[in-house]
């Protein structure tokens, strides 16, 4: 229960941050999007019909109060409610999620580990490296060599978009592969980073020792004694990527594309469709604290001596 | 020998989430293959309501789903498309009659007759921006029979004609039925019908089957439209770099206003695409508050105008020398309202004369505020130019660089700015932009010689003579330097090579089109 509380607590203060964060950048989604012969009557008009010319406070009182009944909003550009809105771009943000997750994991963790077993050795030196070079270079660049490469020379998977209007699923993941592989490359760094860190911590225990020491082979050890107890941490590096996906979204999305919630949010920010841009947020920090919540329940399955 | 097993929580989680991926909303499920042009824009439209917003992207893909009653041709000469032929007009110019085009049908399967097209130029005369300036001058509007139309104006307006056939702020004619406000349905009469909308996927239209083309040779955007593929597909790519990508990995048919830095790689691609430029596609201006501030005196605009040169400007904006022309004149040699009234004021660049007329001005060192953007990079590069160029004519210069939509919130205000600095898209009838020719627009210029200027300009209905009086009003602008018009500018996009009968304009249009 007092986790529920803490929950809808985080939920208000973020409530409140973002309403005041976004009326506190200048600009008015009306002249916007009424364009440059509206006059100012024009938009006093379409200001009123979408109570902007309300108080701030009035404002946040009534976007409360729909909050509540689980409404929220109508956005002011595309003439549809908010939540529907953010339901219609779920499917890429949650595949492209998924699918960078599963790729960041598949690279970090074994790159960790061995990392971690040849500890000084070259190999390691290689793996820190390049979780050094993953953490620096920006997701805009990369996606844009990853374009030119497999996309316009290569001519193996599309550029941009999210497939044709009747494109079959898979047609769909194919448009993934190349925005999540940037996401996922990028993010291994982290859990490469975590895992490292978190076997050498397990390597040098006791039971290490004994288990090496009953004449049990080096992998044997490292992946059935040593990593089942490193996995604390890298699971909550995991969780952490996820939530950090939605945000990293946000520039990935952009660069190829896609129609996710991330690209929805610049959309929005650019053209302060407030609804939108308050509802988005809200949703993602919901997400934030939910993944939190659910490695939380994880650690109780990974390491029973674990209470909550 | 090991085997892999399955709890029964894993077996429930595993289907739950597969059940949630299902569950969401797909794409609409193949139909077989179509003749489709994938169309990348430059980002998703704010409405697609032709009326409700001047916005280029919104009248670039519904005039394919709408038409006006007139259009322009190649050489931007007013020509009939729904109405049957120019309007017959009374002597005193107040009264404008319009025969409608028999046998054209509405998307719905109806003809389209008179009641429509009143019904619809009301709906832009209380909706649009530019319907309701044109509002301000019509007495009434009646349907005279089935076929015909009859505008009755307060006073000779000439630029009624232009503006009703200008594809952004349209004054598309919709079925009468189908009016409402916001619009929900769009039932026009165009080559293409809508479709489907998905916000930040496609806009998709189709073929109009029953389409009713005129007999006149296709010109411009006149004369005979034919949907030569089934489907239109508007793709939002709003970043330019991978419209460049998708139109090189042949993604895309069509990639819509590329960046100019991209044009080599176009052009050494080895014909996987055709790089497109539209000449005189737009003009970039600054716009001057001649209410407050230090700008409000016309000796420091005319100073600041002596200091600019406006070549200098484009170079660092545009690069290429293909893609601009450093020209006072609003409008380019070959166009009816070309003149070189004033121009001896353009691209003076001179410092020493900019210094005089300020001292004349009473200037003691206010900073100017200039209000620019990096929404386009050519507004912060051709700025950061102009404050270099005043700093040394003495001025100083507050460069308040914002986002667009904070830009367009700003200048409203006229305590917060002296300059801004904006463009157009190059429009065929002066009246039509920058808005500033009319009344209210920030810059909120007024005076007796504008009003006398454009006052002649406006009532005249000959053509020609309203070249002459267009003149005049270009000499005032530069007299009274309510805004300056930097030059002209051509845009960049691209075609695949199997795209065939494409015409670049600047709101480019995919009737008539095929692919080879």
């Amino acid at each position: 229960m007092s986790r529920l509380a803490g929950m809808l607590a985080v939920m208000a203060i973020v409530a409140v941050m973002v309403f005041v964060l976004t009326r506190a950048a200048s600009g008015d989604p009306v002249s916007v999007l009424l364009g440059d012969q509206a006059s100012a009557e024009d938009i006093a008009r379409v200001q009123r019909q979408y109570g902007l010319d309300k108080p701030l406070v009035l404002q946040f009182g009534y976007w409360v109060k729909e909050l509540v009944q689980g409404n929220l909003g109508q956005s002011i550009f595309l003439q549809r409610p908010v939540t529907q809105a953010l339901w219609e771009r779920a499917e890429p943000t949650t595949l492209l999620a998924l699918m960078a997750v599963l790729i960041a994991t598949c690279i970090g963790v074994p790159c960790g580990i061995v990392s971690a077993v040849f500890r000084g050795r070259a190999v390691d030196q290689f793996f820190t490296g390049l979780a050094m070079l993953g953490a620096s270079i920006p997701s805009f660049w990369l996606g844009l060599v990853l374009m030119q490469l497999f996309a316009v020379s290569l001519g193996w998977l599309p550029v941009s978009g999210y497939g044709d209007p009747d494109a079959s699923l898979i047609e769909r993941l194919r448009h993934l592969v190349l925005p999540a592989g940037v996401l996922g490359m990028l993010n291994s760094a982290l859990i490469i980073r975590f895992t490292r860190a978190a076997m050498l911590d397990v390597l040098d225990e006791d039971y290490v020792r004994t288990a090496r020491a009953k004449g049990l082979g080096e992998w044997p050890v490292v992946l059935k004694h040593a990593l089942r107890n490193a996995l604390v941490p890298i699971v909550t590096v995991v969780g952490l990527t996820v939530a950090l996906m939605i945000g990293g979204a946000v520039v990935t999305e952009t660069v190829f594309g896609l129609p996710g919630v991330g690209n929805l949010v610049v959309s929005a920010v650019l053209r302060r469709d407030y609804p939108v841009i308050q509802g988005a947020l809200l949703i993602v920090a919901m997400i934030y604290v939910v993944i939190n919540f659910l490695v939380d329940l994880l650690y109780l399955w990974v390491d029973p001596r674990v209470k909550l | 020998m090991s085997h892999i097993s399955f709890s029964r929580r894993q077996v429930l989680a595993w289907s739950a989430l597969a059940g949630g991926l299902s569950a969401m909303p797909l794409a609409s499920q193949a139909q077989g293959a179509k003749t489709a042009l994938n169309l990348a824009m430059v980002g998703e439209p704010q409405t697609l309501d032709p009326m409700a917003s001047s916005a280029d992207l919104v009248a670039t893909i519904m005039q394919h789903v709408y038409e006006p009653l007139y259009t322009f041709d190649a050489k931007w000469n007013v020509v009939p498309l729904l109405a049957e032929a120019l309007p017959t007009i009374s002597k005193d110019g107040l009264h404008y009659t319009i025969a409608i085009r028999k046998g054209v049908q509405l998307h719905s399967g109806r003809e389209l007759d008179s009641a429509d097209v009143v019904a619809s130029l009301k709906r832009w005369m209380d909706v649009s921006p530019r319907g309701k300036a044109v509002a301000k001058e019509v007495a009434d509007i009646t349907p005279k029979g089935t076929h015909a139309i009859e505008i009755v104006l307060r006073n000779a307006y000439a630029p009624l004609l232009p503006q009703l056939a200008l594809p952004s702020g349209m004054a598309a004619v919709m079925a009468r039925e189908s009016i409402a406000t916001p619009l929900k349905d769009f039932v026009g009469t165009g080559p293409f019908r809508f479709k489907e909308r998905r916000p930040d996927q496609y806009v998709l239209l189709t073929r109009f089957e029953h389409y009713a083309p005129r007999k006149e040779a296709a010109n411009g955007y006149g004369g005979a439209r034919e949907a030569a593929v089934e489907e239109l597909r508007f793709i939002p790519v709003p970043n330019a770099n991978t419209r460049v990508e998708g139109a090189l990995a042949g993604q895309f048919h069509y990639a819509d206003l590329l960046p100019i830095e991209s044009l080599p790689r176009l052009e050494k691609s080895g014909g996987k695409v055709v790089p497109v430029m539209t000449p005189s596609f737009g003009f970039p201006y600054l716009v001057f508050n001649t209410k407050e501030g230090v700008m409000s005196a016309l000796p420091l605009r005319r100073a600041v105008q002596a200091a600019l040169g406006e070549g200098e400007m484009l170079a660092a904006g545009f690069g290429d020398t293909r893609f601009f022309v450093p020209e006072g004149n609003h409008f380019p040699k070959g166009t009816p309202f070309y003149s070189d009234a004033g121009v001896a004021d353009y691209n003076e660049r001179n410092p020493g004369k900019a210094r005089t007329l300020a001292a004349q001005g009473g200037y003691k060192g206010e900073p100017i505020r200039v209000l620019t953007s990096r929404q386009y990079d050519f507004h912060y590069n051709m700025s950061l130019i102009m404050a270099e160029q005043l700093k040394r004519a003495g001025f100083k210069v507050d460069l308040n660089v914002v986002d667009w939509a904070t830009l367009v919130q700003r200048r409203n205000d006229p305590k917060l700015w002296d300059i801004y600095v904006t463009h157009s898209g190059l429009l065929p009838e002066p009246m039509l932009s920058p808005p500033q020719l009319g009344d209210g627009a920030p810059g909120w210029w007024s005076t007796p010689a504008k009003q006398a200027a454009l006052s002649a300009f406006n009532q005249e209905t000959v053509p020609a003579k309203r070249a002459t009086l267009w003149a005049k009003v270009q000499k005032v602008v530069f007299d009274e330097v309510p805004y300056i018009h930097v030059g002209t500018f051509n845009s960049l996009s691209a075609r695949a090579p199997s795209v065939q009968g494409y015409v670049a304009s600047t709101w480019p249009f995919f009737w008539n089109v095929k692919i080879k």
